[in-house]
């Protein structure tokens, strides 16, 4: 049973990656001399935190076909936002921050459902607008936050290796995971993913979902910059390509297609948890900076490779000649 | 003196109301009635006019300093965006590679002043026209996703600029480069190099074989694949002269700024994204043209000129630049798509 379990890829490769990265994160003390404890798990707990929103929510769009670009700005604005509203009540900082992200995230869902926009250029546009946004509400400059009680808060240790960050979000992972698999929300973000044309005639209303679909992105983000924000204890106005380079990997490594149509949020989870571990791997055998980039650049590219249409054309007319060739003859066309 | 925005607006304006012939709108064999006025053209006309009025009216606006310092600014983003054209035309959407690979290009640049400028900027074309080539093989004959390989790429080149230079700065040996500095009749060099990129890439996309078929490969790849077209090589060779490109951005940046660092390329990527596509280039592919992205460019920096001298902070310019480029994107897709939806 296991193997065919296994045997799809949204399975295999978040299952295969994880224990992969797990397998190394335990052999790590072999080339850092120094023995694992705790606090590395609570310090990959933390990394987890820090990116396992932004993945979720680029995940979740990349099931359905679409990459939202703008989940970094959201994600920086959120953090703004949170920070410059929440000083003296941090609930409030989040669900302002929360609140913005949604509507960013409805009012793209709406124009790429309503209009049929692509939606690439739309949140480029957005990503670029945001930045433009939090820059203009910072002045430019990183924003601290004075609410030290909030800071301690979010990253204090539960049970070793949780904290208040990592628990919320591995929570949203939960949910999500339970929302999508018990209803047919799930089912029907893969069929929209798969064939968007397809899905509509069978009587799935795709713009709702994309509508829906953009808004949770949004407020993930949000919600992921805001806790960051507040761990940092400030805010910058522009994170870079980075934080998104690793969401990327993590819901690569978690099962989803590039092409839209596969991935589930526990597989995301996976993806999540192994690019976690990874960058705690390279913390904890003290790697230059530079070769952790060249190790996520060097999977990203594998990854795209691999998923390539193109390649796969012409691994299948390889072997479609192999086994060909042994007849020496051209074989009648029907 | 006539003032120097007059031409630049009404190229800006052909740019977006663009592409005439093959869109305008006109009753179609079904008898379906078009949109009027064509939302690109209202479009462009809501977003010029008071563009147009708050130029005009904005002090020291009308000076003929100022109109040097919007060719100036221009250059850089818009001969890089002119390269990102012929990619988004072949189909590939966008290349989110282009701030390291002229970051890259500026320290080889500099790293081999002591060769001379010629060798030098030899060297910087290859190194640019071989990093950026190789990301198109592979999205042209695998079709990987040019996005997600882009940001893998970038990223690898970014590592490799930090581990070549130690993290510090590259100065150069010599200043032979100095030449590329200067200015010609009261325009910097790189102005004149934008002009004859520009006009290459237009000769390249017009009059050539090459040129129609990126045209025809980003329009519908599978039906181009199929009628025989070499989408491989023509994907390739676009992504080439993008990489040339980024090379002569690089180079210029490189001169201008006497010294390479890691964070040289800076916001390059994004402007240069946002230039082709206020231009009104689709970014499916098989629309747009070089004249179009030149025009992009041009209002891209007359408004971060005139929100800069009425002194708004530089959020707001990127601020604009966003919602200019969401509101082009969204007309170029009701233009492309009407009747269709």
């Amino acid at each position: 049973m296991s193997r065919a379990w296994l045997a799809r890829p949204e399975r295999l490769m978040p299952v295969v990656s994880l224990a992969v990265v797990l397998a190394s994160f335990l052999a790590s003390p072999m080339v850092s001399g120094r023995q694992l404890e705790l606090f590395d798990a609570y310090n990959a707990l933390q990394g987890f935190a820090h990116l396992g929103l932004l993945a979720l929510a680029i995940g979740i769009t990349m099931i359905a076909g679409e990459f939202d670009l703008s989940v970094v700005g959201t994600y920086a604005l959120g953090g703004m936002i949170a920070v410059s509203t929440g000083a003296t009540s941090p609930v409030a900082g989040v669900l302002a921050a929360v609140a913005v992200g949604a509507a960013i995230g409805a009012a793209q869902g709406g124009l790429i459902a309503g209009l049929r926009i692509p939606s690439m250029p739309v949140t480029l546009a957005t990503y670029i607008a945001l930045l433009g946004l939090t820059n203009v509400l910072s002045g430019g400059l990183s924003v601290t936050y004075p609410n030290s009680d909030a800071t301690l808060w979010v990253d204090q240790t539960i049970a070793g290796i949780f904290s208040p960050r990592s628990l919320v979000t591995l929570g949203a992972f939960l949910a999500l995971a339970l929302l999508l698999g018990c209803t047919r929300l799930g089912r029907e973000l893969r069929a929209i993913g798969g064939d968007r044309r397809a899905s509509r005639v069978t009587g799935v209303r795709v713009d709702r979902r994309l509508v829906g679909l953009f808004t949770l992105s949004g407020t993930l983000a949000a919600l992921g910059g805001a806790l960051l924000a507040y761990s940092y204890a400030s805010a910058n106005p522009d994170p870079g390509l980075q934080p998104l380079i690793l969401a990327a990997v993590a819901a690569l490594l978690g099962g989803v297609s590039l092409a839209g149509g596969r991935g589930a949020p526990l597989g995301l989870l996976a993806g999540a948890l192994s690019v976690a571990l990874l960058a705690q791997i390279v913390v904890t055998t003290a790697l230059p900076d530079y070769s952790t980039q060249l190790l996520y650049a060097a999977l990203l590219a594998v990854i795209v490779a691999i998923e390539s249409p193109g390649l796969h054309r012409s691994i299948d007319r390889i072997r479609a000649r192999r086994a060909d060739s042994p007849r020496r003859y051209p074989c009648p066309k029907p | 003196m006539t003032p120097a925005d007059d031409p630049r607006h009404s190229a800006a304006t052909t740019a977006i109301a663009g592409s005439p012939g093959l869109t305008d709108p006109k009753p179609s064999a079904t008898g379906r009635v078009p949109r009027r006025p064509g939302p690109l053209t209202a479009a462009s006309a809501v977003l010029l006019l008071p563009l147009a009025v708050l130029a005009v009216t904005t002090d020291r606006f009308l000076t003929l300093d100022n109109a040097r310092a919007i060719l100036a600014s221009a250059a850089f983003v818009g001969i890089t965006a002119i390269g990102a054209t012929l990619v988004m035309i072949v189909g590939s959407a966008v290349s989110l590679a282009a701030s390291q690979t002229a970051t890259v290009v500026a320290m080889v640049f500099l790293a081999t002043q002591q060769l001379g400028l010629l060798p030098a900027v030899l060297l910087a074309l290859v190194c640019g026209v071989v990093l950026t080539a190789a990301q198109g093989a592979v999205v042209g004959y695998w079709d990987a996703n040019p996005i997600v390989l882009t940001i893998a790429a970038g990223f690898a080149v970014g590592a490799a600029a930090t581990w070549f230079s130690g993290g510090t700065p590259v100065y150069p040996a010599s200043n032979a480069f100095a030449v590329l500095n200067r200015t010609l009749l009261g325009l910097p060099v790189s102005v004149y190099a934008l002009l004859a990129v520009t006009a290459l890439a237009h000769w390249l996309l017009r009059r050539t074989t090459a040129g129609r078929q990126m045209y025809l490969v980003g329009e519908n790849r599978a039906a181009a694949r199929a009628a025989g077209l070499p989408v491989g090589r023509v994907t390739v060779l676009a992504w080439a002269f993008f990489g040339g490109c980024i090379a002569v951005a690089g180079i210029f940046l490189a001169s201008f700024n006497t010294a390479a660092t890691v964070t040289l390329g800076g916001t390059l990527t994004l402007d240069a994204i946002a230039a082709v596509l206020v231009g009104g280039t689709a970014i499916a592919g098989g629309r747009g043209s070089a004249l179009q992205t030149l025009g992009g460019a041009l209002l891209i920096s007359v408004i971060s000129d005139v929100l800069l001298l009425r002194g708004y902070s530089t959020g707001m310019q990127i601020l604009v630049k966003g919602l200019l480029v969401l509101a082009v994107v969204i007309a170029v897709h009701l233009r492309t798509t009407r009747g269709w939806r």
